[in-house]
């Protein structure tokens, strides 16, 4: 049944009801690296000057140089800035959060069946082919955030590794630090090809407005759960009756009405 | 007269008798590990005929290029041109010693210093020469076959060394795009170039390793960098752009929809 079809009087009361989608672990990573991108991504850019390669306006590098005095105060502030990164995610994704992180990363990740057919007719639908067809039901994450997700771990992993041969220039072998850069650059900008979307759905977009202040409280309506999210709406559901049940159980088995 | 410097060697070929005391001043002064050096003497042979023998040596170290394909190469731009002085530098604090410009620079005039893990080759040793000194290796040189100063003026040792030589080359580089305008000028070296006294020649030079100037290398990390991901990731960056454009026009033409989120 297309969420359409539901009624004024349900609208309402899935409008008022919240499911909580992301914990806080996920919320303070989220924006401490979103913070860390603003001030990476901009200085990033400013050090790669070559001529040859002519990835960046000069006047950006001109800039960033005179801020910070010269090229090499530019490089220690990007790098040392990388490191505390590299090191707060790593931390918090394998040590500090990982109660969080992996239970996600198990339940939140993996593509079905659903998920391939959603790729097949997504892009398609955004070409204007096969409007009616209707879009397969998603999980809490749609089958495009999954592949994203995907590119941004190979991609941050590729950051941090890079990273971290170039700024310990003296441990590894020249050819290495050739490549890394290379390395470093390609996995920033598949992340950014894709952040240029995710920004725009997250903050810009109307429909995904609840997804942007779920980034900060952590909750979105059953409306919007049920209407983007179909598949996982109903494991909400699923949940909240069994624990109804549990919980008429548990009463049952004491034999108490009060308290 | 043009305001900025343009500091350069004029070397002097016949008066290079290969003692080699300027690659001993310059390791001294610029602590250059023991296994490599910032200057090069290439000994050239015996030329000609018996009795008319003649043995050239020819002194090279980094030729401050006015055009240097090694700082065209350098991703962060640890190695440039300088605008005030026209040498060519490195700065060591924004060098990860990737090699880049080792392998661009036709006259093999860069090494890379492995234990500090970056690019190193000669500065005109700039410290001495900003409190008015000689580079140690001209201060040094017996024969006083090397000079250094602003070319950009014309009552320099330099300019007027050049003006009084009998004859002048330069070991230019015009291939592939580039013109590398060097800035070490060799003086009244005939021999070099087969006793022929004409201005432009631009003979190789023979060094052990084979001929200067070379063609600049680049290794696959580089070019696979500017031919194929360049090209491939501004592709993906543009159609994702594009999309986003699109909806986001669309988004501002039709306006939003209250209480349809």
């Amino acid at each position: 049944m297309s969420y359409k079809a539901i009624p004024l009087e349900e609208r309402r009361r899935l409008r008022d009801k919240k499911y909580k989608k992301h914990n806080l672990a996920n919320i303070l990573t989220h924006w401490f690296n979103v913070g860390m991108w603003l001030l990476l991504l901009p200085t990033g850019i400013a050090i790669i000057s070559s001529p040859r390669l002519g990835l960046s306006p000069v006047w950006w590098q001109e800039m960033f140089r005179n801020l910070f005095g010269n090229t090499a105060n530019l490089i220690r502030f990007h790098s040392t800035l990388g490191l505390i990164w590299t090191f707060v995610l790593t931390f918090n994704i394998l040590l500090g959060f990982r109660r969080y992180f992996v239970p996600f990363a198990a339940t939140r990740m993996l593509l079905d069946k659903d998920d391939l057919d959603w790729l097949r007719i997504k892009p398609l639908q955004m070409l204007g082919f096969m409007k009616g067809k209707p879009l397969p039901p998603q999980d809490a994450y749609n089958a495009g955030q999954k592949l994203y997700m995907y590119v941004v771990i190979l991609g941050t992993i590729g950051i941090m590794s890079s990273g971290i041969v170039m700024t310990f220039n003296t441990v590894f072998p020249p050819w290495i630090k050739q490549w890394a850069q290379p390395l470093h650059w390609v996995s920033v900008f598949a992340i950014v090809a894709g952040l240029i979307i995710h920004v725009y759905m997250g903050a810009v977009f109307p429909e995904e407005k609840e997804a942007f202040f779920s980034m900060f409280s952590g909750k979105v309506s059953a409306w919007y759960a049920r209407a983007h999210h179909e598949k996982w709406y109903w494991l909400k559901v699923r949940e909240e009756l069994q624990w109804e049940e549990q919980v008429a159980k548990e009463v049952e088995e004491t034999g108490q009405t009060t308290i | 007269m043009n305001s900025k410097k343009r500091y350069g060697f004029v070397i002097d070929v016949a008066r290079c008798i290969d003692c080699r005391a300027c690659q001993v001043a310059c390791s001294v002064e610029n602590n250059v590990p023991m296994d490599q050096t910032r200057i090069w003497v290439q000994d050239l042979g015996v030329k000609g005929e018996f009795p008319n023998l003649e043995r050239i040596f020819v002194p090279y170290n980094c030729m401050h290029c006015e055009h240097p394909p090694c700082t065209e190469v350098c991703v962060s731009g640890a190695t440039y041109k300088d605008q005030n002085t026209g040498l060519v530098l490195v700065d060591q604090g924004a060098c990860i010693g990737c090699g880049f410009c080792v392998d661009a620079c036709p006259y093999n005039a860069r090494y890379l210093d492995k234990k500090r893990g970056v690019v190193d080759k000669c500065n005109a040793c700039l410290p001495r020469v900003e409190q008015g000194k000689q580079p140690a290796c001209v201060a040094t040189c017996v024969g006083g076959s090397r000079m250094f100063g602003n070319l950009n003026d014309p009552q320099s040792e330099v300019s007027l060394a050049l003006k009084n030589a009998r004859f002048v080359m330069r070991l230019d580089y015009e291939a592939n795009g580039h013109d590398t305008d060097p800035n070490i000028y060799y003086i009244n070296a005939p021999s070099m170039v087969g006793l022929e006294l004409s201005g432009d020649t631009r003979q190789p030079l023979v060094t052990q390793s084979g001929f200067l100037p070379r063609d600049p290398q680049y290794s696959l990390a580089e070019q696979g960098w500017k031919k194929v991901l360049t090209p491939l990731l501004f592709a993906g960056i543009g159609a994702s752009f594009l999309v986003q454009a699109v909806y986001f026009t669309k988004q501002l033409i039709e306006g939003e929809k209250e209480f349809e989120e």
